[in-house]
């Protein structure tokens, strides 16, 4: 089983926590266009790299962090600490309803 | 070239498979003929189609039987047949939940069940019955919808009580003692399983008796793309002019993307981003046992699906892995969790042991249905979004996708899978009928 880097847990099994998705930002709902909004709800790079992702903590500190996965090979690299710079963002305690933070 | 010389020899007509022919070659030991060409390289075609699976063999093939267009390339990276169309667990059904999935699902069971005449080949296909569990009242709500639907567009589909659940799968726990008691099916006749290797090389074979060249191992590096407004000149308002691979540039007006799995980053190629995410999603089969199990039985709460193949074999399969990934490697925890779900079903079968296990990719749609037809960049057809679902609907998407590029207009019966569906908000919410349920 994969073992993910949580920045307060440490490496814990993939069951213990969730992958949101793809980080990305989310634009402004009041002055985003419909393709905008469509392509923030749907469309995705889907890289067979590295790519930055949002997971949640679920069975454990439960927080939502920032990690780097390469999906071709599920490596991680860089693991993120409390706190820390991660990847091209940086980790943060998004508020209640918005999972998917703002990158920074 | 032997095989070419073959194909001269015999005139470019098909050989054609019969009980005749096969009692000739056991009784003289007489070798096969290779049923498809090695074909030389050309830079020119009328249409390059990427990926040489179930969907890319059978556009070339209607490409080249309903249309007339014979100049025509399929580029695979490995060989054919060996993405996802070597990898689902070959179960055939058009018990959808939206009008617009039915109809294009029950078109493809049609041609599966008149393929081996259509093809002269043995595809094995076993009509035997689709069972989906319901374990919750919410499962048995949605399978009366799903009934009603399939009967609006008359197709066999009901929903049944445990009893009769019982009568087709006699293996079946149908008591009060599981955590998931059995609580009613929706059966669907005319679902069963197929020899789904059969699929791609009747295909392939088709397609190639045709003139269409396949060109395996030959890995697409770049679309090439003039005159669009991202950059290098790709994406919208852009037209296609060919594609570069790793054997060289191949020159064609039309690009059909058909990689499924892989589908977003050849879509990247052409400045095309899509609303994909890759997952795997993991098989496994047991030993071969007599057979005991006469239908093929889905539980949606359990998130596994069984069949029992002729030879005896359990042929199980899950719901997609929860992370995208292009990795394809297995878990033990898979294994795990997808025994105990089995043994919750079929108590009997604790004593069997797996053969093997492997995983293929689907790439995930938000709302469980297709992406096909035109893209914003002109000559750039796309086939993809296929999900768990792509094999059963290999025949029916080889023969719009044909009649698309053929007349350049969107046939109705994939008219609701286009592209810009996701920024109108006019999506086909399959989920109910696709999640799991295969």
């Amino acid at each position: 089983m994969l073992l993910v880097p949580c920045p307060n847990c440490g490496p814990r099994n993939q069951s213990d926590l969730r992958l949101v998705g793809e980080s990305i930002s989310r634009p402004d709902p009041n002055t985003a266009s419909r393709e905008e909004w469509g392509a923030y709800l749907y469309l995705r790079e889907n890289v067979a790299d590295w790519q930055t992702e949002t997971w949640y903590c679920r069975a454990g500190c439960r927080t939502y962090f920032k990690a780097e996965r390469n999906t071709a090979t599920n490596e991680f690299r860089n693991p993120p600490m409390p706190g820390d710079k991660v990847g091209s963002g940086t980790y943060i305690t998004p508020s209640v309803g918005q999972p998917q933070g703002e990158q920074s | 070239m032997t095989a070419a010389r073959d194909l001269l020899k015999r005139g470019n007509k098909p050989a054609r498979y019969s009980a005749a022919t096969l009692a000739k070659h056991g009784l003289t030991g007489e070798i096969w003929p290779r049923v498809w060409r090695e074909p030389e390289w050309k830079s020119t075609y009328d249409v390059v189609i990427i990926g040489g699976g179930v969907h890319g063999l059978a556009t070339a093939y209607y490409l080249a039987t309903n249309h007339g267009i014979t100049n025509v390339a399929v580029v695979d990276k490995g060989y054919l047949g060996g993405g996802g169309s070597g990898r689902n667990t070959a179960i055939v059904r058009s018990n959808y939940l939206t009008p617009e999935g039915v109809a294009f699902y029950d078109r493809s069971l049609t041609l599966y069940n008149s393929m081996a005449a259509d093809l002269n080949i043995n595809v094995m296909f076993s009509e035997r019955g689709h069972m989906t569990l319901a374990h919750t009242d919410g499962a048995l709500r949605t399978m009366h919808w799903r009934a009603e639907v399939n009967k609006l567009q008359g197709i066999d589909s009901s929903v049944i009580g445990p009893e009769d659940v019982k009568k087709n799968a006699p293996s079946l726990d149908i008591s009060s003692h599981p955590r998931y008691p059995i609580l009613g099916a929706l059966f669907h006749p005319p679902g069963g399983i197929i020899r789904h290797d059969a699929v791609v090389w009747g295909y392939a074979r088709g397609a190639d008796h045709h003139g269409v060249d396949m060109h395996q191992k030959t890995e697409v590096l770049d679309i090439l793309v003039e005159g669009g407004e991202g950059p290098e000149g790709k994406g919208r308002g852009g037209k296609v002019k060919g594609v570069r691979t790793s054997r060289g540039d191949i020159h064609a007006p039309i690009v059909v993307n058909c990689t499924a799995g892989w589908g977003s980053l050849i879509s990247n190629m052409a400045g095309v981003k899509l609303p994909l995410t890759t997952h795997p999603l993991e098989a496994a089969v047991t030993e071969p046992v007599k057979v005991f199990l006469p239908t093929v039985v889905v539980s949606g709460s359990l998130h596994v699906y069984v069949s029992q193949t002729d030879r005896g074999e359990l042929v199980f399969g899950a719901s997609v892995d929860p992370l995208n990934t292009y990795s394809m490697r297995g878990s033990l925890a898979f294994t795990e969790e997808l025994a105990g779900h089995i043994l919750e079903l079929m108590p009997g079968i604790g004593k069997m042991r797996l053969l093997r296990q492997w995983a293929g990719l689907c790439d995930m749609t938000p709302d469980y249905s297709p992406i096909m037809g035109f893209t914003p960049v002109e000559g750039h057809f796309t086939d993809v979004g296929w999900g768990t679902y792509g094999f059963k609907a290999g025949p029916v998407s080889g023969e719009t996708m044909a009649e698309c590029i053929a007349t350049q207009r969107t046939p109705k019966l994939i008219a609701p899978f286009n592209l810009e569906r996701f920024s109108t908000g006019e999506l086909v919410g399959e989920k109910g009928a696709a999640a799991v349920g295969h």
